[in-house]
C-alpha cells in the first residue's frame, strides 16, 4: 500500500502557495517520511524548482473565488481523490506546519477517511466550534484530511464536487453565506451525505486541529530549517490597552491562518 | 531579532493558563491508541479494567463505540506503555513550563 501527502498550490495575486508547499512539502519528508505530490498550474510553478516533488500535476486553477483580503483560487480540491497516486494519502492545507509525525497516526485509523471537526487556538483556550450556521453543523475541517481509495472516499470527493458546483443551493439551504467557497463547509456536507446524513465517529481524527488565530503570531525559535520550536504572542486587550502574552510551544503541529506569518516562519 | 529579545523588548508576559491548556491538548491526543481494529484511549479506567481481568480475550467498547473482541494482555501492554511515556513527557514539559514568568 502505498502512502503519500498531496498539497494543492495555486499562486495567487497576493501569495506564493508555491513557496509555502515547498516549505511544508519538505517537512513532511522530513518528519512524516512520505512523498509528496503537488497539485499546481503552469503559472505557480517556477522555471528553476526549488525542490522536487515526488509528482507534479499541473492542471488549471478554477479563479473564481475570493475572500475579504483577495482573490482565493482553493477550489477543485474534490480533484484529490482522482489526482492522488497514492493508495493512502494524506491531504494537507500549504500553511500547515508539520512539527512531528503526529499524522502519521491517522493512517493507523480503522476508517478510510478522516478529518477533524473540532479545532483549538492558542491562546485563546475556550474559543468555540465553528458551525455552519447558528443553527447548523459543527464544521468538517478540510485543513488535514486522510483518505483511502474506497467508493465510499470516491463517494464523497464526487459530492464534494457537487457542493462546489451548487454552492449558494447549499449555502440557501443550510443559511451560511455563499459569496466565499470553502472546502472545510463543502467537506462538512459531502461527508454527512455520503454517511445518510449522520456524522459517524470514525470519520473524525481524534484530536483538535491546533490553529493560530487572529491577534496571534507564531515565532520560531531557532533558524533551523527543520525547527520545532516556536514562541507564541498574544495581543491582550484589556480596558483600551495591549498587555503583551507568551507561551512557547514544542514538536506542535499548527495551522497558521495569516499567510504572511507562515512566509515569515518559512523564510530564511 | 530572536525570540527572547523579543519577549523583552515587548515586555510579554508567559501565560500559564494558555500554556497549560495547550500542554493538556497537545497531550491528549498522545493516549490514543490504534490496536486490534479498534481505537482506544490509555487512560486509567480502560488500564484497570485490562488488569483487572485475567482472561485473556475480552470484549471492549473502543472509542467509536464499537464493540471489540481483543487480545488483553497484548492491549494491556501497549496501554501502559503509551501511558507511562505520555505521561512522562507531559510532566517534564510541565515542570519546564512552571519555572517560566
Amino acid at each position: 500500500m502505498s502512502k503519500g501527502a498531496l498539497l494543492f498550490a495555486f499562486n495567487s495575486p497576493k501569495y506564493n502557495y508555491y513557496e509555502m508547499a515547498v516549505a511544508t512539502a519538505k517537512r513532511i519528508n522530513h518528519f512524516l517520511n512520505i512523498p509528496v505530490t503537488l497539485v499546481t498550474d503552469s503559472e505557480s510553478l517556477p522555471e528553476q524548482q526549488l525542490y522536487t516533488f515526488d509528482t507534479v500535476v499541473i492542471t488549471d486553477a478554477d479563479k473564481t473565488n475570493k475572500r475579504d483580503w483577495g482573490l482565493w483560487y482553493n477550489k477543485g480540491r474534490y480533484r484529490a481523490y482522482q489526482l492522488s497516486p497514492y493508495d493512502e494519502t494524506i491531504l494537507l492545507d500549504t500553511d500547515y506546519m508539520v512539527n512531528s509525525n503526529k499524522l502519521l497516526k491517522t493512517f493507523e485509523l480503522p476508517t478510510d477517511f478522516c478529518c477533524h471537526d473540532t479545532t483549538s487556538y492558542l491562546m485563546y483556550p475556550n474559543a468555540g466550534q465553528e458551525a455552519l450556521s447558528a443553527n447548523g453543523f459543527n464544521t468538517l475541517w478540510a485543513t488535514a484530511v486522510t483518505f483511502k481509495k474506497t467508493k465510499r472516499v470516491e463517494q464523497i470527493f464526487n459530492s464534494l464536487e457537487m457542493i462546489q458546483q451548487n454552492f449558494r443551493h447549499y449555502a440557501n439551504i443550510h443559511g451560511f453565506i455563499s459569496s466565499t467557497f470553502r472546502n472545510d463547509y463543502g467537506l462538512t456536507l459531502a461527508t454527512r451525505m455520503v454517511n445518510g446524513h449522520t456524522m459517524p465517529k470514525e470519520d473524525i481524527i481524534p484530536w483538535n486541529l491546533l490553529h493560530i488565530g487572529n491577534k496571534t503570531t507564531v515565532h520560531k525559535n531557532s533558524n533551523d530549517e527543520f525547527n520545532t520550536e516556536y514562541t507564541v504572542m498574544f495581543d491582550n486587550w484589556t480596558r483600551g490597552k495591549i498587555r503583551k502574552e507568551y507561551i512557547t510551544i514544542k514538536d506542535t503541529d499548527f495551522h497558521v491562518m495569516i499567510k504572511e506569518n507562515f512566509m515569515e516562519l518559512i523564510s530564511e | 531579532m530572536d525570540t527572547k529579545t523579543l519577549i523583552t523588548e515587548a515586555k510579554a508576559r508567559f501565560n500559564h493558563n494558555s500554556a497549560k491548556a495547550y500542554l493538556k491538548d497537545k497531550y491528549d491526543s498522545k493516549f490514543i491508541v490504534a490496536d486490534q481494529a479498534g481505537l482506544w484511549r490509555a487512560n486509567l479506567e480502560t488500564i484497570n479494567f485490562l488488569n483487572a481481568s485475567t482472561d485473556e480475550q475480552v470484549i471492549l467498547i473502543d472509542t467509536f463505540n464499537n464493540p471489540v473482541k481483543i487480545n488483553r494482555p497484548d492491549l494491556l501492554q501497549k496501554l501502559n506503555d503509551t501511558y507511562k511515556n505520555t505521561m512522562e513527557e507531559w510532566y517534564n514539559e510541565w515542570v519546564e513550563l512552571e519555572k517560566k514568568r
